[in-house]
């Protein structure tokens, strides 16, 4: 059973009294373990693809599974917590709590789990310390680089041993060399730990580095393979 | 962490919530003092009706106290009088008989209400000592020492050692009438009493109205004049059959209104004074809310409830409500504190107003009582609740993906 199945995906965006399609008969299947990016232009239904199989979106249409569950029939309370207990987002702007700490970004999920403050902390030492960011634990986000943010929110994400990392556009506002390095980072953090690594992206550095393209354009599914390392 | 991270976005746009709690600060402040000037006041014709002439109990023959009938007079119990020194919820006991009649001096005549007291017992309940404007109080071995109010006073034409005649009829149908001296003359700003009230000795009173030993009423002061009618029920039971005790607030049931209303006209002062403030914190919020769109949205995406953004927001409103609480009641205690010890005198501008059976003096003055912090800091919470709400709510009801497209 694959870990993510879309199955006939259908969503259509009110815009005034229009309605615009932003994704149409579109399925997917996605297996445990998978380090794939979603490719394509701007307005082909990246995001809104990671916002369905992320849970913070509902289709039109179709059906979403992940581990077997329904996720686009859940109710708000379950949704939050499915993607509390099994996703990890990460964003093209990294999107960290600008009062929060570096360290406090990366629990946050953690303590909306229930774990004690200093096991949370003892996680993100270790968690900090593994991608290359020890001792920025106390800075605040304005006080980073860009690609010491989007290690944190890396952080962010892996702190809860997620089942699925959904990383929108994660290069877009790194210089090559940092996005290189955020790349190899979540490519190692994919063989430990066996996370399922989805990226949406038309930054060919990230495509290159993919085992799994899936294309997208104008919503559809127009091209999916694997490439050889 | 929750309740740390509303305290931090609090001050994130630190000049916008100093402005929010400086507007809480300063309608809780002032509406502090406005109800301790109000009290203040209500005070102040609470005492002037009853500490300068009437007493907060008055014990008496029934119906004496509708008609004023000459006759309807009793012989003060020795006992009943000690009894009633003793308790310990009474400040002052005394015995008064009241006679109305003519005064003259030299061509003027004029009617007035002569009240014989015993000087020492009468001072315990009322303080027409302390409005003196000339002269002296009456000495309690004086045979026929008066003292008497400005306006009569004046219409008499009479000051301290002038002679004045008095002429009244009698318990026996004789005309009574005798020679007072002018010892002291007092203004309390009550025009009632100023115009009409004389204060002679007990014992002369007796005699020229021919009820030897005989009083009209005893009056009473105590410590707690708002628990009148609890220790009314209690001394009734040591009263002779025939007498009866009432309150100041049966006396003068319009003062007892207008006193009973101050809760309801406080609400609405709060009321009105909050609601302004409201608004503002409610802008405030909801400014603060539309900012993080997308950053409500990050929150929803890794997994935060409705209710814990709910309640992200509303733990921001409460926080600065508690804080501007905190500050409010102690500017208010203090502003309270200077008009209690200070206050400011405005007979130059204004003169009594007789309301409600009571005066209203021309000054402001302010009590410290705990009713008035406890109003404005259980409305301000609510309100700071309320103005928070709406924005929390919003707040709540955002779909994580089209926050997180929020620019």
């Amino acid at each position: 059973m694959p870990l993510i199945q879309l199955t006939d995906v259908e969503k259509i965006y009110p815009l005034g009294n229009q309605q615009v399609v932003a994704l149409s008969e579109f399925s997917l299947s996605i297996d445990k373990g998978e380090f794939t990016v979603l490719a394509g232009p701007s307005g082909s239904g990246k995001t809104t693809v990671l916002n369905l199989i992320g849970g913070i979106d509902q289709p039109t249409r179709g059906r979403i599974e992940i581990e077997g569950r329904d996720v686009g029939r859940r109710s708000t309370r379950a949704l939050a917590d499915f993607r509390l207990r099994h996703i990890g987002f990460i964003f093209q702007s990294y999107n960290l709590i600008p009062v929060l700490t570096a360290a406090e970004n990366a629990e946050f999920t953690l303590m909306l789990q229930g774990m004690t403050k200093p096991a949370r902390r003892a996680r993100i030492r270790d968690l900090f310390a593994d991608l290359g960011i020890g001792g920025l634990e106390n800075r605040k986000p304005r006080d980073l680089s860009g690609g010491q943010q989007q290690r944190v929110a890396v952080a962010r994400a892996m702190a809860s041993h997620p089942a699925v990392i959904l990383a929108d556009e994660p290069t877009a506002n790194l210089d090559s060399q940092t996005a290189e390095g955020l790349l190899d980072l979540m490519h190692r953090l994919n063989r430990q730990h066996h996370t399922t690594f989805i990226f949406s992206s038309h930054d060919p550095l990230v495509i290159s580095r993919a085992r799994r393209i899936v294309r997208l354009r104008d919503g559809r599914l127009e091209d999916d393979r694997v490439q050889q390392p | 962490m929750l309740l740390s991270l509303a305290l931090r976005n609090i001050w994130r746009n630190k000049r916008r919530t100093l402005l929010t709690v400086s507007a809480m600060v300063v309608s809780s402040a002032l509406l502090i003092l406005a109800l301790g000037i109000f009290s203040g006041m209500l005070n102040d014709m609470l005492a002037a009706a009853t500490e300068q002439y009437r007493g907060h109990l008055v014990i008496s023959m029934p119906g004496y106290q509708q008609d004023r009938e000459i006759f309807n007079s009793f012989v003060p119990d020795f006992v009943l009088l000690e009894e009633l020194d003793k308790d310990p919820d009474v400040l002052g006991v005394s015995p008064r008989l009241r006679g109305f009649g003519l005064l003259s001096h030299g061509h003027n005549t004029y009617p007035a209400e002569l009240l014989g007291i015993r000087p020492r017992k009468e001072r315990q309940v009322t303080n027409l000592e302390k409005h003196l404007t000339g002269g002296r109080y009456p000495a309690e071995e004086a045979a026929d020492e008066a003292l008497l109010g400005r306006g009569l006073a004046q219409k008499l034409g009479v000051e301290p050692g002038d002679e004045l005649v008095f002429v009244t009829q009698a318990a026996d149908g004789s005309i009574g009438n005798d020679l007072l001296t002018v010892t002291g003359i007092f203004a309390t700003g009550d025009t009632t009493h100023d115009n009409s009230l004389v204060l002679v000795p007990l014992a002369w009173l007796q005699k020229v109205m021919v009820l030897e030993n005989k009083v009209h009423e005893i009056a009473l002061r105590i410590h707690r004049p708002d628990k009148a009618s609890v220790l009314a029920d209690r001394l009734s039971a040591l009263l002779p059959g025939q007498l009866r005790i009432v309150t100041w607030g049966s006396l003068m049931p319009e003062l007892q209104e207008a006193i009973l209303s101050f809760d309801a006209s406080r609400l609405i002062v709060a009321v009105i004074l909050y609601l302004a403030t409201g608004l503002g914190i409610l802008n405030t919020v909801y400014m603060s809310v539309m900012e993080r769109t997308r950053e409500f949205g990050v929150l929803m995406a890794i997994g935060m409830r409705t209710w814990q953004i709910r309640l992200l927001v509303l733990s921001e409103t409460l926080i600065m409500g508690l804080l501007s609480l905190i500050v409010g009641c102690g500017l208010g205690a203090f502003m309270t504190l200077y008009m209690q010890q200070v206050g400011i005198d405005l007979s130059r501008h204004l003169t009594p107003i007789t309301y409600a059976g009571s005066t209203i003096l021309p000054r402001l003055h302010a009590v410290n009582e705990a009713g008035n912090y406890l109003l404005p800091a259980v409305m301000l919470l609510i309100i700071a609740l309320l103005a928070g709400w709406l924005p929390a709510r919003r707040a709540a009801k955002l779909q994580p993906a089209d926050a997180l497209r929020e620019e």
